[in-house]
């Protein structure tokens, strides 16, 4: 070995050891008070607690669950209400939307919540120098404007319908001006909120712990408790492993798990859990195609191959069954689903029809092979999707069969997601299997409108403009309506092929109590206790 | 080299970091921000350039996705991965020696055959399964420890018993293997004819003259220990290296990559330096060439 290699070696590790600091934890000068404590899993240590910063899930969580209040919330009856914001009005023409704010909200260093808190969230998010993935979400807005104390408006270059989805979001929520200004870029280490719990310790990789927040008010009208939280202590688990998770639950060390079709049997009829399923889901797993490329430009071609899905064997095989088969082109926790559209529209599961439509479109297997021709061409197809998920396989296998049925050659090609949905772009897509969780919607618009958030969508002059509408139009009825036009001529033009809508499911200690969600499946943290 | 590597895969690792969270274009500000910030925009030489310089000053640049300083993010993990390899390494080294003096001494009996049995368990095992499998056992059945136990002794007992258990298997069959040879030379007759204590011919004459091969399979299991640490470390939430690293991958954080192959490479070199000069000590006839 060459003493020069040795040398280098020996230096980058000792300068390595010498220079690395060990990530400190952070630790906030607050009390700890007496009482409970609830520990919940999350997948991976959050990189920031600055919601302005990331759009992580585990972040997303944590902020979401603790400090971040934000101006409305969507109850179980599908409503907007007022949460941080009292009231609002939208101008006449639909551009700017102006909110009440309450009074005498402060947030846990004392400052106080108002107009300028607001539009100091929202200067963060659109600055560029901040580099926020939140900005996209945000294209039609163009300021926050502070009328007085309590009166702040919101600018926009058009109406924008998705703004009350997107306001209930965790990173809606608002940061103590008081406190960015003096953390700068550390604020994501030591955030502060207005909600019902303030950070107390986070170790690097392995939990962040939050307690109550004493001077907590709780404005909500859909909480159950209007004072300061009944949980002493919200922990936030670090584990990357199902199966690691599973055994943390089963011994007690952690309180709540989200299930999955795997783990769900694993704790059923344990009189120690109680699992609660939300079959209300902002999930679709779907079809999709390259509408610009042959055979999928033909929309017989694609409603031939909707009902070769078996979709309910598909739910079976890849969810065990918890899942529901889908009809529509939008999840059925949306506001706007329609099932009777999908029963009318859809392609139920007929292998004899798709058989029929092939035929009808010159696809004839002349060489008995099992496989169609058209035209010298073999009906040999590909399909993408990513891998890590069993669901995926499962469902793709099934596909496989399906087609095979009725005589098309699948084949599979999957690669992780993001390389996955890089790829989606290119010319060379026939079709792909996607899953997108979207919580208003306006999903179909940013999925659908053309050209399609992949570029294979041609122009619709008759799609396209209800789908634009349903982004520009705040009345609430009317939006419902636009829904519903939609999903007719999705359908119509089987632009997808819905499969099915999986649940969300939870298990929680049996002895934990008031465990609820709001439409968008947001706990409301302050409400939860222990039965002793 | 690992530059290179990296400078081969068509990844865009920027574009992925907001890809499938952003529905419209990837936010094209954010992205080209973060390229300019880490030169990401300048050719493949210029990048090479700052990589390497910066690497003299002892940066190893920042991670993308938490923008803290990859030092920072590598060092206490380091450490920590360090720790475990040292204690699977002395329970793999304990334990395999052990068995292999044994069934070496008691050849062809039911110790023997037990010992060699139970090797082959860990030689056959996944490292994960064994570990969901000691987790299963010794926290949920049990309850002997917390499944999230932390940084103390009982968050390393699992995982070193896991991959130290692992090592022994391969440890034991060589110890074996060279004990018996061993133990069959003309000097170890010599020794016993001349009535010394069976203590003394068999730890020091005969083992000493079998730990060759033995420190060899040590050397070369470092490479496996270090990469089982990966798994290892995922599946018990040990905080090391390899767990930093699975995450890094999945979220396309080159600097940290690139930060943990420099780390581990610059590790197995030195690990090896040592178990040369190691050699020396053990067998006077060999010598370094300086």
């Amino acid at each position: 070995m060459k003493p020069i290699s040795v040398f280098l070696a020996v230096v980058l590790l000792v300068a390595a050891l010498a220079a690395c600091k060990p990530a400190a934890p952070v630790v906030e000068d607050v009390p700890v008070p007496e009482g409970d404590t609830l520990t919940l899993r999350i997948n991976e240590d959050p990189e920031t607690l600055d919601n302005v910063r990331t759009t992580s899930g585990s972040a997303a969580t944590v902020i979401g669950l603790t400090f971040a209040e934000r101006l409305i919330y969507i109850g179980t009856d599908n409503a907007v209400h007022g949460w941080l914001a009292e009231s609002w009005t939208v101008s006449d023409d639909q551009r700017e939307v102006t909110f009440k704010l309450r009074q005498g909200i402060k947030f846990t260093d004392g400052t106080d919540f108002n107009a300028d808190a607001v539009k100091f969230h929202f200067d963060r998010i659109l600055d560029s120098k901040n580099a926020s993935p939140i900005k996209a979400y945000w294209k039609p807005l163009k300021e926050v404007v502070v009328i007085d104390p309590y009166t702040v408006k919101f600018v926009f270059t058009s109406p924008f319908a998705g703004l009350w989805n997107i306001l209930n979001y965790s990173y809606s929520g608002f940061n103590s001006p008081t406190a960015v200004q003096k953390w700068g870029d550390q604020y994501g280490r030591h955030p502060i909120g207005t909600g019902p719990f303030m950070l107390k310790e986070w170790i690097p990789g392995s939990s962040v712990t939050f307690v109550r927040n004493p001077n907590y008010v709780q404005v909500r009208e859909d909480a159950i408790n209007k004072g300061p939280a009944l949980l002493a202590q919200f922990r936030f688990l670090v584990i990357p492993e199902d199966g690691t998770a599973m055994a943390a639950l089963k011994t007690g060390e952690i309180d709540v798990s989200i299930l999955n079709s795997d783990t769900l049997p694993q704790v059923q009829g344990n009189p120690a859990f109680s699992i609660t399923i939300d079959k209300n889901s902002t999930s679709l797993h779907f079809i999709e195609f390259n509408c610009k490329k042959a055979p999928f430009d033909d929309p017989k071609f694609r409603t031939a191959i909707g009902y070769a899905v078996d979709r309910d064997a598909i739910v079976q095989s890849s969810r065990g069954g918890y899942s529901t088969s889908i009809y529509n082109p939008l999840a059925p926790g949306l506001i706007g689903y329609d099932a009777a559209i999908g029963e009318q529209y859809g392609t139920p599961y007929n292998p004899e029809k798709a058989r029929q439509m092939l035929t009808d479109l010159g696809w004839v297997d002349t060489d008995n092979d099992g496989i169609r021709e058209k035209d010298g061409k073999k009906a040999e197809f590909e399909m993408r999707s990513y891998t890590g998920y069993t669901y995926v396989i499962r469902t793709l296998e099934l596909l496989q069969q399906n087609f095979l049925d009725v005589g098309i050659k699948l084949n599979i090609k999957q690669s992780d997601w993001g390389v996955f949905y890089l790829g989606l772009k290119l010319n060379s897509l026939e079709m792909d299997l996607m899953r997108w969780t979207w919580g208003d919607m306006d999903v179909m618009t940013v999925l659908f409108r053309s050209p399609g958030h992949r570029g294979h969508i041609p122009e619709d002059a008759e799609l396209d403009p209800v789908l634009d509408a349903i982004e520009t139009t705040m009345d609430y009825n009317q939006r419902i309506e636009l829904a519903h036009q939609a999903q007719v001529l999705l359908l119509q033009r089987m632009i997808i092929v819905p499969i099915q809508a999986d649940w969300t499911m939870f298990a929680i200690k049996a002895n934990i109590q008031d465990f609820h969600f709001d439409h968008t499946g947001n706990i409301i943290p302050g409400d939860i206790w222990f039965k002793k | 080299m690992t530059f290179l590597v990296k400078a081969a895969i068509p990844s865009d690792a920027v574009g992925m970091m907001f890809a499938g969270q952003l529905t419209e274009t990837e936010s094209a500000e954010a992205a080209a921000i973060i390229r300019a910030k880490f030169h990401l925009d300048q050719p493949p030489l210029v990048q090479f350039y700052y990589y390497v310089s910066d690497i003299l000053h002892g940066d190893l640049g920042v991670s993308i996705r938490t923008r803290a300083r990859v030092i920072d993010e590598i060092g206490y993990r380091y450490i920590n991965t360090m720790k475990l390899a040292f204690g699977s390494l002395m329970i793999g080294i304990l334990l395999g020696v052990s068995m292999g003096i044994i069934s070496a001494y008691y050849k062809d009996s039911f110790l023997d055959i037990a010992t060699m049995t139970v090797s082959l368990f860990g030689l056959s095992l996944p490292a994960f399964f064994f570990g969901i499998l000691l987790i299963l056992l010794f926290c949920v059945q049990l309850r002997w420890l917390p499944v999230i136990a932390g940084g103390g002794w009982k968050g390393i007992v699992l995982p070193a018993a896991n991959l130290g258990l692992i090592l022994s298997a391969s440890i034991a069959r060589i110890t074996r293997s060279s004990m018996l040879e061993v133990l069959d030379q003309d000097y170890i007759r010599t020794a016993r004819a001349k009535g010394l204590n069976e203590r003394l011919v068999v730890f020091k004459h005969a083992l000493k003259n079998a730990l060759l091969p033995v420190v060899t399979i040590i050397g070369l299991q470092i490479g496996n220990l270090l990469g089982g640490a990966f798994i290892i470390e995922n599946v018990f939430g040990w905080h090391g290296i390899g767990e930093l690293g699975v995450k890094a991958i999945q979220w396309r954080d080159f600097t940290i990559t690139q930060g943990i192959i420099l780390i581990s490479a610059a590790t197995y070199v030195v690990i090896n330096l040592i178990v040369d000069i190691l050699y020396q000590f053990i067998d006077p006839r060999v010598k370094l060439a300086k």
